[in-house]
């Protein structure tokens, strides 16, 4: 791959607030026109990072680049090159769309005519088919969010940022926001994604887990499922007339690696098909019993549970 | 490599705040109608020399002297007389606060005075209202002037001896309007609503919303930020002082004696001085609903009870005149004040002018200086 289509470059970045280190050595790179997942629990370090590669922080240690630009070339270079969405404040609502949009225009200096002009295309690109006057606080949820993005790519960034992006919108909306975004990354652009959503996190290109301040994995959701889960994974689901104690005998059983509760279903971790075979028939008469693919859930709770352990 | 400053930016900062003005009936209310009815209010009702003061008089000697004596307190235009009926207790009028005051004639005031004996009338106020008793007691002792040489002249055909007249006169408000007094003030107090109140509020909601992010992710300078967020209110404040300029001199009459330009200069410190302490405490806490308590508190109140606007600074207990002196509001008043009535021109007004510009500098320093090391990453 050559020098040119890396997008976002972070080596040994580390933040620190006082004595508390949200950010601890983390390295990685993302490509050009990769959707790339950004995955962890609140203060993990995400949004930490985040902020950093948009130039509203600078590192206690290490070097970020965003393409093409550095910390030391000048976080104001910096920002030229980035959009940033962030899930607590997406537009003004006491301000009209046509008004939000061309306070952002004038915050990036984007001259008239091509404001107008890009302003046109991302709102077609978008499907937006309200009046311009409208105030936000007049648009649903979802609505709101797209306009958001189209105001945090005014200025055409190679990178664009989306912190949480569809918190708190309809199922709908977040699946047509999804779209929006792989279409972009298709015209090029770098989308870097944060979520809580695991269905979200199956549609990027790569994806990170972050845990207290440090990645701990970073592969195509394919490959996370693959390499976290070796062993064939099971579903069972007991029947109301399961003898007690089974439970027992399942986490006792030498086929078995690990069970884990979901809901009224329990994942198992198998080391020996034929072995567990012979158990279910034997042993697990009644329960229904299906060979499953693993979820991203299922790894990020392996990997975060085996990072703890 | 920093940016230079961009004026575009900056204005485009501006526009929005003048939409989030315009748009919320609370900040528009407050800075349109709040300094209209402060100065009506003010204006109209705040009067030191209250007149028309009830009093009930119970003439029991029903003489040609004891009328005459009515007769001063009436005709002074400070008194409004109603004559007690007999056998009325002396203070019902009083306890049903009926009036302010009771005069009582004893049986005998003229045949005292006939015959050069101490002739003495009583007066009864309502100690319970201290305010209005003070004045009123500043009151009598030129009605027992008047009603000496009154009463005298009625009495004996041959004019009497003259008593020694004194003659008061009072400097720069020779009538002692209270509106002369308390209105050139109002610039103080309305500057400190609109600006330390208002722009108390403005980088909050921003913190508050999460949308100061949102500015700081793009290029825009925390400096066109602040020039940005507080262009509007500057120009609120200059209205204000001009609205206010003008109530005085063509609503109230206000006499302006002195130099326009240094009102309007003296203003001008004021005002930024105003303006940096109100971004000081948004830039300090971040949340408009403490920030606005902090403004009132800091802001307001002391601009109304500790500036001299309405109590005098003279008559405080000394450790509040020493905090007085670290009011912006105090200084602004002494000038704002002299340079309406008594004309004064910088060389005397130079204390009051210097303790506002040293007032000026130290808040303007600290809150761009907190602001900065806010924003700056």
């Amino acid at each position: 791959m050559s020098e040119s289509q890396i997008s976002v470059q972070v080596e040994n970045l580390t933040v620190k607030f006082q004595e508390f280190t949200a950010v601890d050595r983390v390295s990685f790179t993302v490509n050009r026109g990769e959707i790339f997942g950004f995955l962890g629990a609140n203060g993990a370090g995400k949004t930490t990072t985040i902020r950093v590669l948009c130039g509203l922080l600078l590192p206690t240690e290490g070097r970020v680049e965003v393409a093409g630009v550095s910390q030391d070339d000048g976080i104001d270079k910096m920002k030229t090159k980035v959009g940033y969405m962030s899930q607590k404040f997406t537009l003004y609502n006491d301000l009209t769309i046509s008004e939000n949009l061309a306070f952002t225009a004038s915050l990036r200096k984007i001259p008239d005519d091509i404001f107008s002009a890009r302003k046109k295309e991302l709102l077609e690109f978008i499907g937006f088919d309200q009046s311009l006057t409208t105030m936000v606080s007049e648009l649903p949820g979802g609505i709101k969010q797209q306009v958001s993005l189209v105001a945090s790519i005014l200025h055409d960034p190679e990178v664009v940022f989306l912190d949480e992006p569809t918190a708190g919108v309809t199922p709908a909306a977040r699946a047509r926001f999804w779209g929006l975004i792989q279409k972009l990354a298709v015209a090029g652009k770098t989308m870097f994604v944060t979520t809580h959503y695991m269905d979200e996190a199956e549609q990027c290109d790569r994806v990170a887990l972050m845990r207290a301040g440090q990645i701990i994995a970073l592969d195509s959701p394919e490959n996370l499922k693959r390499l976290t889960f070796p062993e064939p994974l099971f579903e069972i689901e007991p029947p109301s007339s399961a003898p007690s104690g089974w439970l027992e005998r399942v986490r006792g059983e030498p086929s078995v690696a690990e069970v884990q509760p979901y809901g009224q279903r329990y994942h198992v971790r198998v080391r020996d098909l034929a072995e567990w075979e012979t158990f279910v028939k034997q042993v697990l008469a009644g329960f229904r019993s299906h060979p499953i693919k693993p979820s991203l859930e299922d790894v990020f709770i392996r990997l975060v549970e085996g990072a703890n352990r | 490599m920093k940016q230079k400053f961009n004026l575009g930016r900056a204005v485009a900062v501006a526009k929005k705040e003048v939409f989030h003005v315009l748009r919320d009936p609370f900040t528009l209310a407050l800075a349109v109608v709040l300094p209209v009815l402060m100065v009506t209010v003010f204006g109209l009702t705040i009067d030191f020399n209250p007149r028309d003061i009830r009093l009930t008089v119970f003439d029991a000697d029903r003489s040609q002297a004891s009328r005459a004596l009515v007769e001063t307190f009436q005709s002074s235009g400070y008194f409004k007389v109603k004559y007690g009926r007999r056998g009325e207790s002396l203070v019902r009028d009083l306890d049903r606060e009926r009036s302010r005051a009771v005069l009582v004639i004893e049986p005998g005031f003229q045949r005292k005075i006939g015959s050069h004996l101490n002739a003495s009338a009583q007066v009864i106020l309502d100690g319970a209202d201290n305010s209005t008793v003070g004045v009123i007691i500043g009151y009598l002792s030129g009605i027992q002037r008047a009603a000496t040489s009154k009463i005298a002249k009625g009495i004996s055909s041959a004019s009497s001896e003259r008593g020694i007249g004194l003659r008061t006169r009072f400097l720069f408000n020779s009538e002692l309007r209270s509106d002369w007094f308390v209105v050139p003030g109002l610039a103080v107090v309305v500057i400190a609503i609109l600006s330390v109140l208002l722009t108390s509020l403005t980088i909050a909601r921003e913190w508050e919303n999460g949308s100061m992010e949102l500015l700081l992710s793009t290029p825009v300078q925390p400096f066109e930020i602040i020039v940005g967020k507080l262009a509007p209110y500057t120009l609120l404040g200059v209205g204000a002082v001009i609205f206010v300029y003008l109530v005085a001199r063509l609503g109230f009459e206000v006499p302006f004696r002195g130099s326009h330009l240094l009102f309007f200069f003296s203003s001008g410190v004021f005002l930024a001085t105003s303006l940096a302490q109100g971004l000081l405490i948004s830039v300090a806490l971040r949340k408009q609903q403490i920030a606005m308590q902090v403004a009132m508190i800091t802001g307001l109140l002391p601009s109304i009870l500790l500036s001299g606007f309405i109590f005098p600074i003279e008559s405080m207990p000394l450790p509040f005149r020493i905090l007085t002196s670290i009011l912006p509001a105090k200084w602004f008043m002494i000038i704002s004040r002299d340079v309406f009535l008594k004309g004064a021109g910088v060389i005397s007004l130079a204390l009051p002018l210097g303790a506002l510009l040293a007032l000026n500098i130290v808040f303007v320093t600290l809150a761009t200086r907190h602001f900065k090391k806010d924003l700056e990453p």
